[in-house]
Parts: structure tokens; C-alpha cells; sequence
């Protein structure tokens, strides 16, 4: 009851306030008031989709942003794009419940916290907003689907499996994260170590080593790994500023080749290490095409051409993608880059 | 003795420090890591010596590491778009002076407190960092890493050249008037300036020194490697402050010794590694971080009590 | 620092005065150009999402007006979080004492700040530094950095949610917190007291306060109070993890300095600190919403320029006055000293 009462004079002071300012100001934008739940599905209104990234001012989702934009253009859909600038880890729950307020009709959420934001999340599908996550994904009943670039324990598993190749399946190797608290990493890391146990008993993980997602960070906490454990024959660098970093530590060093470089990382940042042969493998996803499937999904959702159930859709220049019963719609297979394909990528 | 008792106090807790990886952990002290261990820090040292100087005035600037960052990715694009990197040096040290400047007119001409100023300008610089660059690397030229020297020569080039800064400013700081100045604003500027001392323009230089080494700084970051990481200032600020607090240097002003920040910088910047070096979990690094400067500061604190008394 | 007390009163009021004003612009700017600004729904969330800062500023403002600060409280955040897990995850206990015991560890490291401060004299700002880095550095350890505890009690986590009497429950904890604390500094003799020792803590000790004491207990009080924020920030997260609270202690200080009180000590009010913490709040909440803004997806970074911009005009405002009125005076009598600046960080 007192809701409704303070609605209705929030209104009225809303009304008187926007009067003066309309008639000053003929262009100015009304806003739009319970836009999301009616009007999601009708024919010839624009979807308003809204896109967050895990952080802004990331190289990795800068990128994924440049095909979410790509497929605005073919879609004609509005497009939000906002997330943290810092590294609170409530700021993409407040985003998430001010974007509720907004009234847009479709969310596409790369999460930071999987259980965190599963309640902001869930209050969104309250109001009729379709929900997609992608890139890490929420608890599965808070979304309609999840568009993946590989599961995490793809991602795990091939990281140690190209690890284990590359030292012959045996000897020490260190792990480089971005900090000890991020979600996604200690997944994989979950599924490097299961892997590590099952099939590499002659391998050995001896540290693992924050770099606060800076490359010269990595490249300290590398000399010292080196340093300390002289019969390391590997690192491996799972957050992207860290894949350069490490290889830099390696190559002043002097043990290029001695000791080998992977991780997960953009080929722009890394195309130099591995043509000098001190990085060998870098593992990563067209980032550009999973911003561009996100899109693509939730308009989809939001149109209702894609649809609970549904076992496979059409996502543009991608074409046919499987869904699977999870609703997890997988981008492929991840991208092994090294010497010699890096310079087929321009990302 | 005495007065020298926090410099002391300090060195020898690094030399414990360093006895201890001795004996666990020879091989800490193998010399080509070594030199890449230093040479990390030598845009650090740089930082901690402007800080210090801050701090002997009596004020603060909370803003260094987002001007580091600024000037990084401003000399990175500069030096990739075919600037000479002779050029890069002053052009950095001038932004960062200019950034300085705007923190020093803002402190000495309007009477701001700083740690609320340099905030401000902390969160101004990063925004405007995240809106130009957007967390993009910076491919250098080949050529700019160890300055075209084989790497130990560039290594070796880096750390003479910040530890002839460190000398310089050290000596200054003791032995020229314009130095002693910093002492006598930050100890008492209404003294100071019955003395013939000009507080406002001591202050508003101190800054702008400050902002220009910050530039320096930026440069002997970028030279160390082929790449700017365009985040790489984050959290220097709180690094360099940290070493000048625990080497001594007086939050309240008036004073300290360039010298003291060093050691405390050689024993936080000892820590990290040692760490790895002694298998202890990454976990606990910010907990024993915060120890060190805690004891360091309540080593202080008992003393004076009992110097009182 | 030496002002008349009556034209630094003018001065306090008219930046009270200016602060609201900005206030009531943004809100007015907001409601017309902003997207949904005014609705209930969004009120409420401004409401929410700032109660956490808003609770730290409104204990960091005694803390500043004894002339201290606290860097600590936001890393503090972090390990009652963590320690509330601990609590009711792993030993078990049911979420109320284990609220109760979170409080009291607040409290304990809020004491280990102000007996550091008080009986070995050290200044807050180093010693808050270490304690930054310590509490944040024991919540990581103790989690071994990677753990999340999740799935709290469903009772506990409607404390995120529940909305008394139409209003979050944020709006109530906030509410009473002000009122809380807007009788202990303008109600108390104690209050008077915190205002004395940040004018000068030798003149207060020679005038027979119990300096020691009353310098301590806004420190305890910020310990108790980060604890208090620790559980609302879980139940509205639901998860604890270590990293809960970063940068919040930054955040706290500027909405405190905005809210008009010195950074020096001495001068301020608890009703500037809640208008500093409103006029924050609600720039933060509208400006992404406004249109252009929200098109080109810049949200954050406009609110954290504005925000610092906001903050550097405020506290340059009566300064340049000052400067305009000492150059004319300069003009006028050419032999007077001018004022020396205010030393000090």
C-alpha cells in the first residue's frame, strides 16, 4: 500500500518536473515505463538488449564487445553496454538491478560471481527480462541459456593436456592467476588439478601465484618461481596480462625453450614470444565471435525464435549452433595458437 | 647510532631476511635473476624517492601511480607511432610535471589537503586512462627494451642511473639549502616561511618534481620490457608510500632520509620473493605486508615513548 | 587554521548549504533527463547500493573530525565477511550469533586500531596502512584466498531484500545509523569532545578531557560499524569472500570530506556527511542513465570523474574565494603577511 502511494506521487513530482523541461526542450527523451514485460515479444519494437562484461577496459572483453556490436548491426537492436570499472564485487549485481529499473527486455551478463549475482539475476526473470549469460556462467536457474566458449573443463583439461605435451609428461610447472578470488580461474584450476592427478602422475604442480592481472607482476612472480624451483619446466599463465609477462621473465631468464610458456591470452599481445620461440602454445577462443553469439542468443530469447528446449539455433555468419541440455550453447572448440597460424589472427 | 636507529633498525631486519635465504635458499642470490629482480624495481624507487620528498614537506600524493600509468601509455604511443626514445624521457617527465603541477596548485596556492587533492586526481587520471586506452597492450619497437643495449648492459644502465638519482637526491636533500627547505616547510611552515622560506612555492616544486619523476619512472618501466601494459601504475602509490613509512619517513613531515625509504623498499620488496623462495602459500603475503608495517611503525612508536620518558 | 569561530560557521553553513543545493540540481536534472530515475524501484536501489559506504562514511566521519582517518574499514569489510562464513559454514552456528560474534571481532580490530593509535601515539594513517593490508592479508589467508562461502541461511539473505513499512531495510540501518550518530557528535559532551581534540589534541588534553579514551572510541566504533556493513553486504550479495569491501574505505573518506567536514579534523557535520553520501549516491545511480550516457556505455568512468570533480570543486571553492579576497586585500594593504597554506595532508 504505501508503495503504490509513494508510485503515484513520485509520478505526479515526476510529471510536474518533466513539464517545464519538455516544453524547453521538444527533443528531449521521455522515459519509458514498464517497457519490459509486454511489449518483449511484439512484432516491430526495437529489443533493447543490455551487454556487461565482467570488467571494463579489458582487452579480452573490448574485443568481445566489437562483435556484440558487429551483431547490433545486422539486428537492429538498442544496445546497453555497461560494467564495473573497479574491482568491487557488487558492482555487476547493482548494474544488473539498475538495468531492471530500466526496463530493457534482454539481459547478456559474463558473471563475476556465479552465485552472487544469481539473485539479481533471478528478481530480473521476476519482471519478464530474458536473461543469457556468457562467458562464466550463473547457477542455471537464473538464465535461459549460457553461451559458452568452452566449458571449464575444456578449458582445464586442454590447458594441462597441451601442458603435458609440452613437457613430455613429466616435471614441475607452476600456475601464473590474475588474483586468488577470481571465480572462473579457480574453476579451471579445479579441473587442471583433477586432470593433473588422473593422467600425469610424473607431473608436478609446485606453486601457484596471483599477478593481480598485471603483466609486470607476472613477470616478478615468474623470475621468482624460476628462481626458487630451478627444475621448473613449465608455467602456465591463465589470465591474459600474465601470458607476455611470464614469457618475459623466461626470456630475461635466458631460458627460452628450457622452460616453456602457455597460457591463455590475446595473439596481439603475444605474437613476438612466439615467433622468438619463448611462448609455445596460446590457447583462447575467437573472443570477437563470442560477444557476436551472445548478441545473437539473446535476441534470439528475446524475439522468441530461440526457446527453452530448444536443441539447436541460427546464429548468423556462425550458422547452426548446438544447444545442449543445459542450455549451454557452445562456441567451439577453442583455438590453439603458435608460431606458425599466429599470424592468420588479427584480435 | 641514534639517529640513525630506523634506517639501522630496518637494514638489519633485511639483512635477517637475507641471512635466512642464505642458508634455505641459496640460490636467491644467483646474479642474472638478481638483476632482473632490482631492475623490476628501479620505476619504484624512483616513485619512492619523490614520495619521500612529499612526505618530508608534509603532504601526500595518492595520485602517482595513475600518473605512472598515464605517462606509460602516453610515451608507449608515442614511441610506437616513431617518436625517438631520447624524446620519450622529457616528454614523459613534462606530463608528469604537468600532472604534478595541477596537484601543486591545487595543495600550495589554494591550501587543498593533499591526500583529498591527489584522490581526486587519482580517480581523474585512471578514468581518463580506462576511457583512452581502454586496457590495450602497446607493441614497442624493437630497440626500446634495455635502450638498444644487450640486456645485463640495459639492466645495469637502469639501476646505476636510479641509484645516481637516489645519491644525488640524498645529498641534495642534506646538504643544499633548497633541499633543507623541505625539512623546514614540513616540520614548521610558519617557521619556515619567518625564515625567509617561501611554504607555497616550496610546495607547489615538490609536486611538480614529484609528477616529473613520476614520468622518469614510467620510462624505466617501459624500457624493460617490449610491451606497455597499460595497468601497469596500478597500486604503486600504496608500494612507494609503504617503503618511505617503513624507512622512516615521518607521515607528519620535517622528517626522514631518502636513504631510510630505500632500505624499507629493499626489505618489502624482499618479502615477495622470499615467500617463493621459502615455499610459503601466496595467501599470506598481504597478511605479512601488513605486519612489517605495522612493526616498523610500533618499533617507532615504543621508542619515542621511552626517549620521552 | 585560525578562523573566527563565527565566520567559520557562515563558511560550514554555506558548504552544507551549496552541498544540498547540488544535491536537489542533480535530482531535479535526473528526474527529467535521466531514464526511470524516479521510480520507486530505483529509489530504493539507490537506497541499497549505497547503505554499505554510506554506513563506513558515517562512522569514518568522528574518526575524521578527531583529526585521524581510517584506511582499514574497507579491508575490515573483507574479514568479518570472510569471518561470518567461517561462523556459520564451517563451525556451524546458527546466522545470529554468528552476526553477533561478527560484530564483536569488528569491534576487537577496531580496538587493536585505536590502542595502536592511542597508547603507542602512532599515526592513524600508517597504522590504518598496515591494518589495510593485514585484515585483508588474514581474510585471504584464512580463505587461502580461493574460497566463496555460499548458500546462506534463506532468513539471513532476506536481509538484502526485506522492505519494512515500504522501505528497504538498507534505508532503516542507514537511517538509524545517522541519527545514531548525529547524537553522539552533535548531542553528547562526548561529540564536543572528538571536535576539540581535532582542533588541537594538547589544548583538549590541558583542558582535562580523557583524550586518550575519546580518541579511541571513533576508531572502535569504525570497527564495529565495518562488521555491521560486512553482513549487509553478504545478505545483499549472497556470498562471502574475501574480497568483499574493496575500495570502499576511499569511497567513505570522499563522501565524508564532501559532506563538508576538514580532513584536517576539528570542523564538520553528521547531516553534510549524509548529504555527501546522497549527492554521491545519486550521481551514480542517474548519470547512467541518462541517454547519450547510456548509449555510449560510459556510466562508471563519467560517475567516478564527476564524483572526483565534484570533490576537488567543493573543497576548492571557499579557497579560491579565500585567494580572490586575499589578492584584493594584498592590492589594498601591500605590507601585511598573507596567510602561510595549511601544512599537512
Amino acid at each position: 500500500m504505501p508503495q503504490t502511494t509513494a508510485m503515484k506521487r513520485s509520478q505526479f513530482l515526476h510529471s510536474l518536473l518533466v513539464l517545464p523541461a519538455a516544453l524547453l526542450l521538444p527533443g528531449c527523451n521521455k522515459s519509458e515505463t514498464g517497457a519490459s514485460a509486454e511489449n518483449a515479444a511484439g512484432a516491430g519494437k526495437k529489443l533493447t538488449i543490455a551487454f556487461m562484461p565482467k570488467s571494463k577496459g579489458n582487452s579480452y572483453f573490448i574485443n568481445c564487445e566489437k562483435g556484440a556490436r558487429e551483431a547490433v548491426q545486422e539486428l537492429g537492436v538498442d544496445l546497453l553496454f555497461d560494467g564495473p570499472t573497479n574491482t568491487d564485487p557488487a558492482k555487476q549485481n547493482e548494474i544488473v538491478e539498475n538495468w531492471i529499473t530500466l526496463g530493457v527486455d534482454v539481459m547478456a551478463v559474463a558473471c563475476e560471481n556465479k552465485e552472487g549475482i544469481s539473485g539479481a539475476l533471478k528478481k530480473a526473470q521476476e519482471k519478464g527480462i530474458k536473461v543469457v549469460t556468457f562467458d562464466s556462467d550463473t547457477t542455471p536457474d537464473a538464465r535461459s541459456f549460457f553461451v559458452s566458449q568452452a566449458t571449464a573443463q575444456g578449458i582445464g583439461e586442454g590447458l594441462m593436456d597441451e601442458a603435458a605435451r609440452l613437457c613430455g609428461e613429466e616435471g614441475e610447472f607452476a600456475i601464473i592467476t590474475a588474483t586468488l578470488t577470481a571465480a572462473n580461474m579457480n574453476e579451471w584450476r579445479k579441473y587442471i588439478e583433477a586432470r593433473l592427478a588422473e593422467k600425469y602422475p610424473k607431473m608436478k604442480l609446485v606453486d601457484t601465484k596471483p599477478c593481480d592481472d598485471q603483466k609486470d607482476k607476472a613477470q616478478q612472480e615468474t623470475t621468482n618461481l624460476l628462481g626458487a624451483n630451478p627444475n621448473l619446466k613449465c608455467i602456465m599463465a591463465i589470465c591474459s596480462p600474465a601470458v607476455p609477462g611470464a614469457a618475459e621473465a623466461v626470456k630475461q631468464a635466458g631460458k627460452a625453450g628450457a622452460v616453456k610458456v602457455l597460457g591463455l591470452g590475446l595473439p596481439s599481445e603475444n605474437r613476438a614470444y612466439l615467433k622468438d620461440g619463448i611462448t609455445q602454445s596460446v590457447i583462447l577462443w575467437k573472443v570477437a565471435d563470442l560477444g557476436y553469439l551472445a548478441l545473437h542468443a539473446a535476441h534470439a530469447l528475446g524475439s522468441g525464435a530461440l526457446k527453452a528446449g530448444d536443441t539447436s539455433f541460427k546464429a548468423g555468419r556462425l550458422g547452426e549452433l548446438q544447444v545442449d541440455s543445459d542450455g549451454a550453447i557452445i562456441l567451439g572448440k577453442p583455438f590453439v595458437f603458435n608460431k606458425e597460424n599466429v599470424d592468420q589472427f588479427d584480435f | 647510532m641514534n639517529r640513525y636507529f630506523r634506517e639501522l633498525s630496518v637494514a638489519g631486519a633485511l639483512v635477517l631476511l637475507l641471512g635466512l635465504l642464505g642458508v634455505v635458499a641459496p640460490q636467491f642470490f644467483e646474479l642474472q635473476p638478481l638483476l632482473s629482480r632490482l631492475t623490476a624495481q628501479v620505476p619504484t624507487l624512483v616513485l619512492t624517492i619523490g614520495i619521500a620528498m612529499v612526505m618530508i614537506t608534509r603532504q601526500i600524493d595518492i595520485s602517482v601511480g595513475s600518473q605512472f600509468g598515464l605517462c606509460a601509455v602516453l610515451a608507449g604511443n608515442l614511441l610506437a607511432g616513431g617518436l625517438s626514445l631520447p624524446l620519450a624521457l622529457p616528454l614523459a617527465a613534462t606530463a608528469g610535471a604537468a600532472m604534478g603541477a595541477l596537484n601543486g596548485c591545487l595543495v600550495a596556492w589554494l591550501g587543498l589537503p593533499s591526500i583529498v587533492v591527489t584522490l581526486a586526481t587519482m580517480v581523474t587520471w585512471a578514468e581518463v586512462l580506462r576511457l583512452t586506452q581502454q586496457g590495450r597492450f602497446i607493441n614497442l619497437p624493437a630497440g626500446v627494451q634495455w635502450l638498444s643495449l644487450s640486456q645485463a648492459a640495459g639492466q645495469t644502465a637502469l639501476l646505476a642511473a636510479s641509484l645516481a638519482l637516489l645519491a644525488a637526491m640524498a645529498w641534495l636533500l642534506k646538504n643544499r639549502s633548497g633541499g633543507r627547505h623541505l625539512y623546514a616547510v614540513g616540520s614548521d611552515a610558519e617557521a619556515a616561511r619567518l625564515s625567509g622560506i617561501n611554504p607555497k612555492a616550496t610546495t607547489f616544486w615538490v609536486f611538480v618534481f614529484m609528477g616529473a619523476l613520476a614520468g622518469v619512472a614510467a620510462v624505466c618501466n617501459l624500457v624493460q620490457s617490449p610491451q606497455v601494459d597499460p595497468k601497469c601504475g596500478t597500486g604503486l602509490e600504496l608500494k612507494a608510500i609503504a617503503a618511505a613509512v617503513v624507512g622512516g619517513i615521518a607521515v607528519n613531515g620535517g622528517r626522514g632520509s631518502l636513504w631510510g625509504a630505500f632500505v624499507g623498499l629493499l626489505l618489502l620488496a624482499t618479502i615477495n620473493p622470499a615467500l617463493t623462495f621459502l615455499h610459503v602459500e601466496a595467501y599470506w603475503e598481504k597478511a605479512i605486508q601488513g605486519l612489517v608495517i605495522l612493526l616498523a611503525v610500533v618499533a617507532d612508536g615504543i621508542r619515542s615513548r621511552r626517549n620521552a620518558s | 587554521m585560525a578562523h573566527s569561530s563565527r565566520s567559520f560557521k557562515t563558511q560550514l553553513l554555506r558548504h552544507e548549504v551549496l552541498l544540498l543545493l547540488v544535491l536537489a540540481l542533480e535530482i531535479a536534472y535526473f528526474l527529467n533527463f535521466a531514464r526511470n530515475f524516479g521510480t520507486p524501484d530505483n529509489l530504493s536501489n539507490i537506497v541499497r547500493h549505497s547503505a554499505e559506504i554510506g554506513l563506513l562514511a558515517l562512522a569514518m566521519m568522528p574518526v575524521i573530525l578527531t583529526g585521524g582517518i581510517d584506511l582499514s574499514v574497507g579491508s575490515l569489510m573483507g574479514l568479518c565477511a570472510v569471518l561470518f562464513g567461517v561462523l556459520t559454514h564451517d563451525w556451524h552456528w546458527a546466522s545470529l550469533p554468528a552476526a553477533a560474534a561478527t560484530v564483536a571481532a569488528g569491534l576487537v580490530a577496531g580496538a587493536f586500531n585505536a590502542s595502536m593509535i592511542t597508547l603507542l601515539r602512532l599515526p592513524p594513517l600508517i597504522v590504518t596502512l598496515g591494518t589495510y593490508s593485514l585484515f585483508r592479508g588474514l581474510a585471504e589467508a584464512i580463505t587461502q584466498g580461493t574460497k566463496t562461502y555460499r548458500s546462506f541461511d534463506p532468513a539471513f539473505l532476506q536481509l538484502g531484500e526485506l522492505r519494512p513499512a515500504g522501505l528497504p531495510l538498507q534505508a532503516w540501518i542507514l537511517g538509524l545509523g545517522a541519527l545514531g550518530f548525529y547524537l553522539l557528535v552533535h548531542r553528547t559532551t562526548f561529540g564536543r569532545s572528538f571536535r576539540a581534540i581535532g582542533f588541537s589534541p594538547e589544548g583538549a588534553r590541558y583542558a582535562g578531557l580523557p583524550v586518550l579514551w575519546r580518541t579511541a572510541l571513533p576508531y572502535l566504533l569504525a570497527g564495529g560499524v565495518a562488521a555491521v556493513a560486512a553482513l549487509l553486504f553478504t545478505a545483499r550479495l549472497r556470498q562471502a569472500r574475501a574480497d568483499a569491501g574493496t575500495g570502499y574505505e576511499l569511497a567513505a573518506i570522499t563522501a565524508v570530506v564532501l559532506g563538508g567536514t576538514s580532513i584536517f579534523g576539528g570542523t564538520g557535520t553528521v547531516y553534510g556527511t549524509v548529504a555527501g553520501i546522497a549527492a554521491i549516491a545519486v550521481l551514480n545511480n542517474g548519470i547512467g542513465r541518462i541517454p547519450a550516457v547510456l548509449k555510449a556505455g560510459i556510466g562508471g568512468e563519467l560517475a567516478s570523474l564527476l564524483t572526483g570533480a565534484l570533490l576537488l570543486i567543493a573543497l576548492a571553492a571557499p579557497g579560491l574565494s579565500k585567494l580572490l579576497q586575499s589578492v584584493r586585500k594584498r592590492k589594498t594593504l601591500p605590507a601585511s603577511a598573507t596567510p602561510s597554506p595549511s601544512p599537512t595532508h
